[in-house]
C-alpha cells in the first residue's frame, strides 16, 4: 500500500486501521493479523506497526490478550464518536475546498443540493 | 545498550583521509539506512565495522566487543563475493560459509535460498546482478548475529528483485537484530526504515528517526537531499 512520504508512517497505519474499524471492515472482537504479517503486507518496519498498535491500544480501539494477539474493541460509543469525528473532518475538508473555489457556505450547500438532484435523476433514468 | 558504538574513528589509506571523527551509536532491533554520495566512505565504514579494514584509529565496539576477531563473530557482512572464483556453484559457497561461520544456520539458509529462487547448482558466473544480490542477502541473513551490514543491496537490480529483498529483510530480521544498509538513493526503502544516518565529507553528520523527519512535514528524500544541495549551489 502507498504512503504519503511526509507524514509519519505509524500515524498513517493508525488512521487506516481506525477507518477500517469505523467502516466495519474490522468488527468488534476480530483479531488483527500479527505484527509481522501487517509489516510485510504494508512493506513497513515491524517497529512502526508496533508503534501504531500501541497508539490504538492507548486510545482504546484495540486491546491485547496476552499470547493471543490484538483484538478490535466492542466499545460502540468510541466507534460512534470516531465516526462522527471523521464525518466532521470530511465536511470541513469539503467546505475548505469549496471556499478555495470561491463558494461561501450558502453557495456550497446549493451546489451540493444541485449535485444530489442530478445524481438522483441519473439513477432513476438508469433503472 | 548499543549494538554498535563508534567514537572518534579516523581512517586514512595511502595518506588519503577516508573517514574522520566518525561517531555513531546503533540500538538493537533497528533497520537503519547509511545514506551518502558515492565515495562518501560508506563501504569503508562497513569494512571497518566488520573487521576487514585495518589500521584505523578510535573506538569501534560491536555488542561491546572491540577486538577484530570478537567483532567479526557479531557482524554478518558479505563483501561482494570477491573471494570466490566464478566457476563455483552456489551450494559450494554455502558450504564454505557453513565451515567458516559457526553461527551459519543451514536450515535458515535453505529457506532463504528457496524464497529467493536460487538454484544450488547455478555457478557464480551465470548469475545476474539481481541473483548475485539475492545470494549475498541469503548468505548474510543465514548467519545468526546481532548486526547485519548490507552494502548497497538495491543498486542495479529490477523492481521485483528489490521487492523480494525488502520482504526478506522484514521476514528474516530477528527482533533484536539490527540491520545497517547503505544506499545513495532512499526512495525505494524509505518505508521500512527506523532511522537514517547521513554520511558526507568523510564523516557521519547526523542520525535521525525516519518518522521524526516525516513529523516535520519532510520526506526522507528531501531531508537527505538537503544535506547535498548546498554543493550544487556552489
Amino acid at each position: 500500500m502507498e504512503f504519503k512520504d511526509n507524514v509519519p508512517i505509524y500515524l498513517q497505519i493508525e488512521q487506516r486501521l481506525i477507518k477500517q474499524i469505523v467502516q466495519g471492515q474490522l468488527q468488534a472482537g476480530d483479531r488483527l493479523p500479527s505484527v509481522r504479517k501487517l509489516a510485510v503486507a504494508e512493506t513497513v518496519n515491524v517497529n512502526t506497526v508496533q508503534r501504531a498498535l500501541r497508539e490504538l491500544n492507548a486510545q482504546g480501539f484495540i486491546y491485547t490478550k496476552r499470547g493471543e494477539g490484538n483484538f478490535v474493541t466492542d466499545d460502540e460509543t468510541l466507534i460512534e464518536d470516531t465516526k462522527a469525528q471523521l464525518i466532521q473532518q470530511a465536511l470541513t475538508e469539503f467546505l475548505k475546498e469549496m471556499g478555495g473555489l470561491g463558494l461561501d457556505h450558502g453557495a456550497a450547500q446549493a451546489a451540493l443540493t444541485d449535485y444530489l438532484r442530478k445524481e438522483e435523476q441519473d439513477d432513476s433514468s438508469q433503472h | 545498550m548499543t549494538v554498535l558504538s563508534i567514537k572518534n574513528l579516523n581512517y586514512s589509506k595511502h595518506r588519503k583521509l577516508i573517514l574522520q571523527g566518525v561517531c555513531l551509536d546503533l540500538e538493537p532491533g533497528k533497520i537503519v539506512a547509511l545514506l551518502g554520495a558515492n565515495g562518501a566512505g560508506k563501504t569503508t565504514l562497513m569494512r571497518i565495522i566488520s573487521g576487514q579494514a585495518k589500521h584505523w584509529h578510535g573506538q569501534v565496539l560491536v555488542n561491546g566487543k572491540q577486538k577484530d576477531e570478537e567483532r567479526k563473530a557479531c557482524v554478518s557482512f558479505t563483501d561482494q563475493l570477491s573471494g570466490f572464483s566464478n566457476g563455483m556453484k552456489i551450494a559450494q559457497i554455502a558450504d564454505f560459509y557453513e565451515q567458516v561461520f559457526p553461527d551459519f544456520d543451514r536450515e535458515e539458509y535453505r529457506k532463504l535460498q528457496q524464497f529467493m529462487n536460487l538454484s544450488p547448482d547455478a555457478r557464480l558466473r551465470e548469475l545476474s546482478r539481481g541473483m548475485k544480490e539475492k545470494l549475498i542477502i541469503s548468505l548474510t541473513f543465514a548467519r545468526q548475529v546481532p548486526l547485519y551490514l548490507l552494502d548497497e543491496p538495491f543498486s542495479g537490480i529490477d523492481v521485483m528483485a528489490r521487492k523480494r529483498i525488502i520482504n526478506s529483510i522484514l521476514l528474516w530480521k530477528n527482533e533484536q537484530a539490527t540491520i545497517l544498509l547503505s544506499d545513495h538513493f532512499v526512495n525505494e526503502i524509505a518505508s521500512v526504515l527506523d532511522e537514517v544516518v547521513i554520511v558526507k565529507n568523510q564523516t557521519v553528520l547526523v542520525k535521525q528517526g525516519a518518522d521524526d523527519i516525516r513529523a516535520k512535514g519532510q520526506s526522507i528524500e528531501q531531508y537527505y537531499e538537503g544535506f547535498y544541495q548546498e554543493d550544487e549551489n556552489d
